[in-house]
């Protein structure tokens, strides 16, 4: 008789005939709760985005950084301004939509800056080791020894507050991390055989680099810079609300809740509603980050 | 098969291997030398399979690796098909080795996840630039052919798609892509069920008759050994103890230890004497290995003279050769009465009676 | 024997279930399991990697993660172990039934001596004082053949070979003599050497203890020399059950095609090198999609349109041997 192949074998597999022991409906949550781990965050995102970056081409908004000062302190929802405006009378919708605007920009910059030298780096330490991994690991340390605020600070103070400024003090701090995690995830996937099989079949080394190492550490490095986004934000916020980040008037979320703060008890909202927005995104991308850890494995 | 390798002259030769890994001791700063393997020689023959059993940390793989060059022996030499490879660097040792390749333990270790069947065999074509585009896919498609798997249906697979027999012979075939004389087989069927070990076994022996191929084939599993290899030899502690045809190293050992190893495989007998362990303690540490014979230690005939002079390698029969200084057809050693006890108290005294 | 009878066994399982419920999929790892063992006895499950051999005596003790759904019955003394709370089971663990676990390496902590580590599973089944603790995990470690027990106790287990690390876990699953000990893949990763040691000191052990031994393992030469009864399972199922001498050696009468494919593809020391090995393609199927039928047919030589349309149940054929086969082999040679 005909040797059946497995593929023959999944074919007849098709009919599942046995009466369920786990019950469907757990079954189906089960597969619920795994596609809404995923694509609420998602959703979450591309909407923050859209309202920030495609919204403002769509309408015209009110200026984020003058408002009139006649019609200040209006509530959310008053005609004109969907959140209602500032002390200054600044619409608070357009200065959250045009600070999200800055928050994004610098974060993937500076996330783009660190991956790019960061993984470049941390993949050459780690593929190489020896004396190329020394030199570079000490070069790692040093820029980790950096406290990101202090460095951003003295950089405001030498060079002037400014967004590109902004993006390179917070790189210093991201190369090193993703020195670091790419280094890390070089060594283990260089020890595995499939690399050590395909350097004895006299794979060169800048194709193992490429067409293995960097396939292969790249889920990891991804979810961790979904990570990254979130933190660069909060760094962000925090350099402006200390008044180093984005230069004044120019709208940010750090220096709204560092405004709202002077009236916190008298009007906790403009404090709120640029702190629930800030949480909402770095929630969204530290669940997103955990979400497609778990689709792709990574440890 | 190639000009260098007449029939007369071994396709591999190994000299005197010495392989040492210095080592720090956890916790404290102190260092010592793993001797893993230390004046190993062998030879394998065009068409010749040489099974290597041993122990786990006996040294197997690290003799394998040395063999490779990968890393490089402390000492000794390893000539293949004419050139001596610890003479060679660079692009010189990679041209030479291309004819020596390897299969691996662990079927799905050995693949790259990301890649798909057919990039993972052409990978070492690509690498020595053979042929052009169509040259190689055609040559993939003949190698998956070869070891069993349609290449319409399988090349473009990922390695999980795969299960572990269908993924060694992917492994296989890509060992195959640049026409090897030699493969090196480290553990290469352990990790594989039952039945797909014999499917992959199968494979081997189909392409030693059919390319002329030689292997060395490591395992610790001696049935598995004595089923692929046309010699037979046994590593104890870095050195080889004993090296001679399967059929004779099977039926008549001559070193202690290696009748030590066919005593102890279970038998699928049952209600026949039970295997019964004869070998008491430890193996010793390869750090600070006993001096003169390095198994005198566990050996039920050790006397003396074992651990004051280290045994060296003699032919007693043709093509057997034993390291010891009392083989067990060698006549009786000095203390033959304490032996004799020892031997005693390791019978199957304490076999259960079958239900 | 339908498992009703036999008031007398130690451990009785009856229709023994197991699901997972694995990205909203259901995998069915063991699929009516029954059998029994008897104190003082030795039962070896074997099969293929993944046909459930771990999931169903790990079903028994109680430690299966959550995702995983039970049912059935594993009486163990007369009382039922399936759906005992977490601090009853706790209990039993230990001082009833124990398990050595496949994985020696990950199964130890690595930060505590091992001594300590085992004194722990003394003292945390039994009221005894750590000086009296003490004193017996030395005498465990040197019943389980560790050398110089004294100096070792104060090791960690980095420091121990793989050898005495298994030796080690068996210490910590006999520290409360348990009636019953399951040994899952005990000895697969040790060199054959290690492993006859280890059996050895297991059948002394038994003897002494009148304990009854569970062998899980793929190595039938392991089961055919140790066991007392021999279990078969494919895809969840008992394919072939009998007692050893009835399976293997010169007048072996395996019945069941899969138990004979298992038998036939194991290189023997008595083969001819370099001749073919008997084998059998394909792999075992996707446990979330069961074919109907008996789950073997895809891969069976023997297999007959019957095979595919209708499960073979699990039936005593001849007295002590059941399998579940609709054409089975004739006096154990292939037909
Ligand atoms: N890179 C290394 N550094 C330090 N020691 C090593 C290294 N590689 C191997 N060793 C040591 O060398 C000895 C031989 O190891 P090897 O892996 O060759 O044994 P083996 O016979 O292949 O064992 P197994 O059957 O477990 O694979 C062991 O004591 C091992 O600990
Ligand atoms: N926690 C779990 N979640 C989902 N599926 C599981 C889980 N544990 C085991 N399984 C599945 O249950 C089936 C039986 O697994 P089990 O570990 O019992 O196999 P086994 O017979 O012990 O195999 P091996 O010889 O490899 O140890 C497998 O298909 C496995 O993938
Ligand atoms: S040389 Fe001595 S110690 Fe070594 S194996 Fe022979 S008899 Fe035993
Ligand atoms: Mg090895
Ligand atoms: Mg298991």
């Amino acid at each position: 008789m005909a040797v059946p192949t497995p593929d023959a074998l999944l074919a007849t597999a098709a009919a599942p005939p046995l009466p369920s022991l786990v019950s469907t409906r757990r079954l189906r949550s089960q597969r619920i709760g795994r596609a809404l781990r995923l694509w609420v965050p998602a959703g979450i995102l591309l909407l923050l985005l859209a309202i920030c970056f495609v919204l403002p081409l769509a309408v015209t908004m009110p200026s984020s950084t003058s408002g009139d000062i006649i019609y200040n302190n209006e509530a959310p929802f008053s005609p004109g301004h969907l959140l209602g405006t500032n002390v200054q009378g600044v619409d608070i919708f357009s200065q959250l939509v045009y600070g999200g605007q800055v928050a994004f920009e610098v974060a993937f910059s500076v996330t783009a800056i660190g991956m790019v030298i960061g993984v470049t780096l941390g993949v050459a330490a780690g593929y190489f080791g020896g004396w190329v991994d020394g030199v570079l690991s000490r070069l790692l340390d040093i820029l980790i020894a950096f406290p990101a605020l202090v460095l951003a600070l003295v950089i405001a103070e030498g060079l002037g507050p400014s967004e590109v400024h902004v993006i390179w003090a917070l790189s210093v701090f991201a190369v090193p991390a993703f020195g670091r995690i790419s280094r890390g995830a070089t060594t283990t996937v260089r020890g595995l055989p499939y690399v050590t099989a395909a350097r004895l079949s006299g794979t060169r080394s800048w194709r193992i680099i490429g067409r293995h190492i960097l396939p292969n550490i790249m889920p990891g490095i991804v979810t961790f810079s979904l990570l990254g986004v979130g933190v660069v934000i909060i760094l962000e916020g925090a350099l402006d609300f200390l008044g180093y980040g984005i230069p004044l008037p120019e709208a940010s979320w750090g220096s709204m809740i560092a405004q709202g703060q002077q009236i916190l008890t008298a009007q906790p909202e403009y404090v709120l509603i640029p702190s629930i927005v800030l949480l909402i995104t770095v929630v969204a991308l530290n669940t997103l980050g955990d979400a497609l850890r778990e689709r792709w494995g990574v440890q | 098969m190639s000009a260098e390798a007449t029939p007369a002259e071994p396709l591999l030769s190994a000299r005197d291997l010495v392989q040492e890994f210095v080592v720090r001791e956890r916790g404290g700063g102190r260092s010592g030398v793993v001797q893993a393997v230390s004046g190993v020689s062998f030879d394998v023959m065009a068409g010749e399979t040489l099974g290597i059993v041993g122990e786990t940390g006996s040294g197997k793989s690290t003799l394998a690796r040395a063999v490779l060059q990968a890393p490089r022996p402390k000492a000794g030499t390893v000539v293949f098909r004419g050139t001596d490879l610890t003479r060679l660097r660079g692009g010189q040792l990679l041209q030479a080795r291309r004819h020596m390749q390897f299969v691996f333990q662990d079927p799905f270790g050995s693949l790259d996840p990301k890649w798909r069947v057919r990039s993972i065999v052409e990978e070492p074509l690509t690498a020595y630039r053979s042929g052009n585009r169509d040259a190689r896919r055609k040559r993939v498609d003949e190698l998956l052919d070869l070891v069993g798997l349609d290449p319409a249906r399988y090349a473009r697979r990922h390695p999980r798609e795969l299960s572990g027999g269908q993924a060694q012979r992917v492994a296989i075939a890509r060992a195959l892509a640049l026409s090897p004389s030699l493969i090196i087989c480290d553990e290469a069927v352990s990790s594989l069920d039952v039945l797909i070990q014999a499917q992959v076994l199968n494979l081997f022996e189909q392409l030693r008759r059919e390319l002329n191929l030689s292997y060395l084939f490591i395992a610790h599993d001696l049935a598995l050994v004595k089923q692929v290899s046309d010699r037979v030899a046994v590593m104890y502690l870095g050195k080889l103890c004993e090296v001679g045809p399967g059929e004779l190293v099977y039926k008549t050992p001559l070193h202690p230890y290696t009748k030590a190893l066919l005593d102890s495989i279970p038998s699928t007998e049952p209600g026949a004497a039970r295997a019964t362990a004869t070998l008491r303690g430890e193996p010793p540490s390869p750090v600070n290995p006993p001096s003169g014979c390095r198994f005198r230690t566990r050996c039920p005939r050790a006397a003396d003279q074992c651990a004051a002079e280290v045994p060296q390698p003699r032919e007693l029969a043709p093509g057997h050769l034993v390291a010891c200084h009392f083989p067990l057809t060698g006549g009786a050693p000095p203390g033959a009465a304490a032996a004799a006890q020892h031997a005693a108290s390791a019978l199957p005294g304490t076999a259960k009676a079958q239900g | 024997m339908n498992g009703t009878q036999a008031a007398g066994a130690l451990l009785q399982v009856e229709d023994l279930r197991v699901a997972f419920a694995a990205d909203g999929r259901e995998i069915r790892a063991v699929d009516g399991l029954s059998y029994q063992v008897d104190a003082g006895r030795t039962l070896a499950i074997i099969g293929e990697s993944g046909s459930g051999k771990t999931v169903g005596c790990r079903a028994l003790m109680g430690l299966l993660p959550a995702s995983a759904e039970v049912s059935g019955s594993a009486r163990l003394r007369g009382t039922e172990m399936i759906g005992l709370s977490d601090s009853e089971l706790r209990r039993h663990r230990g001082q009833d039934m124990a398990m050595i676990f496949q994985d020696p390496a990950r199964s130890l902590n690595p930060t505590m001596r091992v001594g300590v580590q085992i004194t722990e599973a003394i003292r945390a089944h039994r009221k005894v004082a750590r000086s009296e603790a003490h004193v017996q995990a030395v005498e465990l470690l040197r019943l389980v053949r560790i050398p110089a027990p004294e100096r070792r106790f104060h090791e960690y287990p980095h420091q121990l070979s793989g050898g005495m690390r298994q030796r080690i876990m068996i210490a910590m699953a006999l520290a409360c003599r348990p009636k019953l000990l399951i040994a899952d893949e005990a000895t697969t990763a040790l060199d054959v050497t290690t492993q006859a040691q280890i059996m050895e000191l297991l059948l002394d052990l038994q003897a002494e203890l009148g304990m009854a031994l569970i062998l899980i393992s793929h190595d039938l030469g392991l089961a055919a020399s140790y066991a007392d009864e021999v279990i078969v399972m494919y895809a969840g199922k008992i394919v072939e059950q009998a007692p050893a001498t009835r399976l293997f050696g010169a007048g072996g009468t395996v019945k069941m095609r899969y138990t004979r494919a298992l038998l036939d593809a194991i290189p023997h020391l008595e083969r001819t090198a370099h001749t073919e090995l008997p084998v059998v393609s394909g792999r075992p199927p996707d446990p979330t999609a069961l074919p109907a039928g008996c789950s073997f047919a895809p891969r069976c030589p023997a297999a007959a349109d019957d095979c595919a349309a209708k499960t073979p149940p699990l039936t005593e054929h001849a007295p002590g041997h059941r399998w579940a086969c609709w054409h089975p082999c004739e006096n154990g040679v292939p037909a």
